[in-house]
């Protein structure tokens, strides 16, 4: 470093002291910076490990039945009879059951979500958003075996009776059940998304005259809707791994409707499959092999249709922000061409169908609806359609405000008469019919924290480093269909993965540690999704800014970038806890005993849990309904005081934010 | 940067102080809030045998084997584990409760999971006791050929339908039918009409790996006798939830452990030649072999058991034991 000339002395010697300590701050400062990249490298690679561990074990565990059988009768074989003479393991049924009964779920749920994200983001004064996102986040926190039940006890009945059919264990069913589980993740999700476009979007389009329903649908929509399709993707994730609630409500009867759009016929899903026969079956054996070559199948829907859903986004922004491909002159004018013909075509295909398919006195007054709609919409002035679209939009509140209320109103009724202070502190009695249930609190209460204190390191890491850290790549997209395909395997494959490789593998045996872990993972893709949509939205000119004024990269990321990303982190992590606490599967082989003397004393022990103590008191106890549903409750109590403490950080930050 | 830090900071300190307080709290309450019906004991944590995280084989088989060779006074030490059929999940559970109050020294630990699950990990020694209510299979036999049944209480199969369906008895034959689906309306069955209904039959069933389905679909004594059940049947995973859609569905029939009978549902006599003999499905019935479509409830352990679990299989099998099994609904040995 050269010294300056016609500089005084000791100016000249503090300067070259504070040249060279500023050489070795800097170099130091460097270090830093690569061990932080370092650590959050180590954190997003964790996500791949895992999903190629479990890849790897189903894998491994389903080779003999593709031996056996054969891939393509697997798949094909319309007859799935395990304990018949010979074996028949023929999946195509259990395909078609899937997917039905998760495309019914995603048509119910899609709509509703993002009315209510719609509403919640852009529509609802203050007070009104403070109660209802909670609200919604709460919908995520009941246990699936109690959805389960609401589905078994009411909705099949209410089906029933509705439609006069024999049994309400239907299509619908599964599909209605699902879908009210897949709406909380949703509708928090794309909230959050589009709460994050920023305002000069908004503020630019209501200056040039748009009413705010059109400045919704066609500027602030559309801007969020990266984030609306992550969401999109986390809850069919969620719609198509879930193994308890469907299996209770479906009817798991391996038959494909007749005629297919009879949504009154009851179906088995791939999932209700694994969820039915996994405890049962001979470990080792041809049937085994089968049940976890259903779970690879599973696995490579949800990657096919993760893979559609990115590439449906990739086409929709590119249409809206003029994408870099163009298609040749030739491509285009042929497109023109056909464009018209096609849509006619279609229209009459679909009136075709629509008669054959629904009685004349059905087909007629929709056929109507239809076309009043068609052409009523180019006449209506903005302002009305803006009143038609925000009456729909509140009716999708009022629905999805209703299924809360009957849900938590079926638990709290029945479950208040057990609450006492004996039911809170002490353990179960005669088969968990009469005493309490203070250990499976104290379970559930270790279980979740330690699950979310796992997740949270590993997937805020890794978002981190996927979006900080990396150029948008093949390395990052292949990262990110690996956490997606995670998103979507079903809770008992992680159970399975659990005992295989925790329990037996690396001899924790049945523990509170192997526990954590597998629900970590279960929560993981949520964690880091959620977290890479809030880092996303945080535009780039506030990190160039910082790092103009000479800030490291690191000082970056968490004086800039990380604290406005919080409220979404916080909101990944509430959904994760409601995961966590009440899903049975992940912990029913991991982690949990029904009974035991003395509280968990070290993580290497068994617990007890309130969704595994609840799921057995409804299965295999007769005459324990009182304390069935008062587990219920306080699982549903713990649930809330937990997201209590999140909404609370996620308010602070929300509140620094706005200053 | 410092006034904008304080804050979180304090957040973040009092999160990290209420959840260790918290986990304090429930860890030091151990030695206080126990069973209340037995004194506490701390010290028994210390011979839990899953606490060695250490994955040698030896080390396992010595730890293994610590939870089953403590002393066979009726002050019994040592942790068992117990897992398996959720069957017979309620008699485990329930003779454990009763051993452990004259056993304070002793602590028994009992999970669900399945047959399936039960026998896996008693053959792989993760477990002291593997329950289970069907017998092993071939794969089974090979994979862990010292397994040693013992036999502790018996069980029917009862056939149930909604209390609004008419029938008072049904005949062997007809319920075969039914559940090949020869027969789908009540109407086509002696006696069976369902009132306010069209009488459809909706064929309510167990999941094929069950055992209760083994036993009616294949057993000598069964009704399938080996003939593939309908496809349109139901498939439910679990005794309970038999019951409840039986009890909730008007035109349904089902078949459940006789355990599990309860007066939301209604229980058929069956009879085979003569209607007039029709053979009600009672425990005295099952017991003297009148009512044939039973099977026995086991519990598995790794060569003859010894020790602890010798002890509390023992329990089982003794009077008292027994009188616990008729209590939860089952047929005792005796």
């Amino acid at each position: 470093m050269e010294m300056p000339r016609g500089i005084p002395g000791n100016l000249i010697s503090a300067d070259a002291r504070s040249a060279v300590s500023q050489k070795s701050a800097a170099i130091s400062r460097e270090r830093k910076e690569t061990a932080i990249r370092t650590i959050w490298f180590l954190t997003a690679l964790s996500a791949i490990i895992a999903v190629f561990f479990i890849l790897l074990f189903l894998l491994r565990d389903s080779l003999p039945v593709f031996e056996n059988t054969g891939i393509i009768p697997f798949l094909t074989g319309t007859t799935w009879y395990p304990t018949g003479n010979p074996p028949e393991y023929g999946i195509l049924i259990l395909i078609v059951g899937t997917v039905l009964v998760t495309l019914g779920a995603m048509v119910f749920a899609v709509p509703l979500s993002i009315g209510c994200a719609i509403y919640i983001s852009e529509l609802a004064p203050l007070r009104a958003k403070n109660i209802l996102k909670p609200a919604i986040e709460l919908l995520a926190g009941i246990p699936s075996v109690v959805y389960g039940f609401f589905g078994l006890v009411v909705l099949t009945d209410v089906i029933r009776t509705t439609f006069d059919t024999p049994t309400g264990e239907t299509w619908l069913a599964g599909s209605i059940l699902l879908g009210i589980m897949a709406l909380p993740t949703i509708i928090s999700i794309s909230e959050d998304a589009i709460s994050m476009v920023p305002r000069e979007y908004k503020e630019g389009s209501l200056a040039i005259g748009a009413t705010r329903w059109q400045t919704i649908s066609r500027v602030i929509v559309p801007g969020a809707l990266s984030g609306i399709t992550a969401a999109i993707i986390l809850g069919f994730g969620r719609a198509i791994g879930e193994t308890m609630a469907v299996l209770m409500v479906t009817g798991n009867a391996a038959i494909i409707p007749d005629p297919i759009w009879n949504v009154l016929s009851p179906v088995r899903t791939l999932t209700g499959t694994l969820g039915i026969e996994m405890g049962e079956v001979a470990v080792g054996s041809d049937h085994y092999a089968a049940l976890f070559g259903i779970a690879v199948i599973l696995l490579a829907i949800t990657l096919i249709v993760n893979s559609i859903a990115v590439m449906i986004l990739n086409n929709l922004r590119e249409r809206h922000m003029g994408g870099a491909h163009r298609k040749s002159i030739a491509l285009q004018t042929l497109l023109a061409w056909i464009k018209r013909p096609l849509i006619l075509g279609g229209l009459f295909l679909f009136i075709v169908a629509l008669f054959l398919i629904l009685s004349f006195y059905v087909a007629v007054p929709i056929l109507a609806c239809l076309g009043a709609v068609y052409f009523i919409r180019d006449r209506l002035s903005p302002k009305q359609a803006e009143k038609v679209a925000f009456g729909l939009i509140i009716t999708s509140v009022i629905i999805v405000l209703l299924i809360l209320v009957l849900l938590l109103q079926d638990i709290v009724i029945h479950g208040l008469p057990a609450l006492s202070w004996e039911f809170l502190t002490q353990s179960p009695k005669d088969l968990g019919r009469s005493g309490g249930i203070f250990p499976a609190i104290v379970g559930t209460f270790y279980l979740v924290i330690g699950a979310i204190l796992i997740a949270i390191p590993l997937g805020v890491g890794a978002a981190i480093y996927l979006i900080e850290y990396t150029k948008e790549s093949r390395v990052t997209r292949f990262i990110r269909t690996a956490v997606d395909l995670l998103n979507g395997t079903p809770s008992i494959v992680f159970g399975l993965f659990g005992l295989a490789f925790l329990v037996y593998f690396l001899d924790f045996g049945v523990s509170l540690i192997a526990g954590q872990v597998t629900l970590a993972l279960m929560v993981l893709p949520t964690m880091i999704r959620a977290t890479e949509e809030s880092l996303k939205n945080i535009p780039q000119s506030l990190r160039e800014g910082s790092l103009a004024l000479g800030a490291t990269r690191w000082q970056t990321i968490h004086r800039v970038v990380l604290p406005p990303a919080v409220p979404g982190i916080v909101t990944g992590t509430i959904l994760s806890i409601g995961r966590a606490a009440g899903e049975t599967a992940p912990i029913m082989f991991t982690a949990v005993v029904f009974s035991q003397r003395y509280l968990t004393s070290s993580v290497f022990e068994p617990v007890m849990a309130l969704p595994y103590h609840l799921y057995i008191l409804a299965t295999n106890v007769p005459g324990s309904s009182t304390n069935k549903y008062g587990t219920a409750l306080v699982l549903l109590l713990l649930v809330i005081g937990i997201y209590s403490v999140a909404i609370f950080v996620r308010t602070h930050f929300q509140k620094k934010l706005r200053g | 940067m410092n006034k904008r830090t304080h804050p979180r900071l304090f957040v973040i300190l009092g999160l990290v102080i209420l959840l260790v307080g918290a986990m304090a709290v429930a860890g030091c309450t151990d030695s206080a809030k126990k069973t209340s019906a037995v004194p506490p004991v701390p010290t028994t944590a210390v011979l839990t045998p899953s606490q060695a995280p250490v994955s040698s084989p030896a080390a396992q088989q010595a730890a293994a084997a610590s939870g089953t060779t403590a002393p066979a006074t009726s002050g019994q030490k040592g942790t068992l584990k117990v897992s398996g059929s959720t069957t017979v999940l309620p008699i485990a559970q329930k003779a454990a409760e009763a051993y452990l109050a004259t056993n304070p020294d002793a602590d028994i630990q009992v999970t669900g999971g399945g047959s399936g699950v039960g026998v896996q990990q008693i053959g792989e020694k993760s477990v002291d006791i593997g329950m289970s209510s069907r017998e092993l299979s071939a794969t089974e036999k090979t994979k862990y050929p010292i397994l040693y049944k013992t036999v502790v209480a018996k069980d029917g199969i009862a056939i149930i339908v909604n209390p609004a369906n008419e029938i008072r008895v049904i005949s062997a034959q007809n319920a075969a039918d039914i559940y090949t689906g020869k027969i789908t309306k009540w109407s086509q069955v002696f006696g069976g009409n369902v009132p306010g209904t069209n009488n459809q039959i909706v064929v309510v069933g167990r999941d094929s790996a069950s055992g209760t389905r083994e036993f009616f679909d294949k057993d000598g004594a069964g009704i399938l006798k080996g003939a593939p059940p309908v496809k349109s049947m139901l498939e439910k995973n679990s005794n309970g939830a038999v019951t409840q859609t039986i009890a909730q569905t008007p035109g349904a029939i089902g078949y459940v452990s006789i355990g599990f009978v309860d007066s939301s549902v209604k229980a058929l006599p069956i009879w085979w030649n003569d209607p007039d003999k029709a053979v009600a499905p009672t425990r005295e019935n099952v017991l003297t072999k009148a009512y044939p479509i039973n099977r026995e409830l086991f519990m598995f352990t790794n060569g003859q058991p010894t020790g602890l679990a010798k002890d509390y299989i023992g329990f089982i099998l003794s009077p008292d034991g027994q009188k616990i099994v008729g209590e939860e609904g089952y047929v005792s040995l005796i």
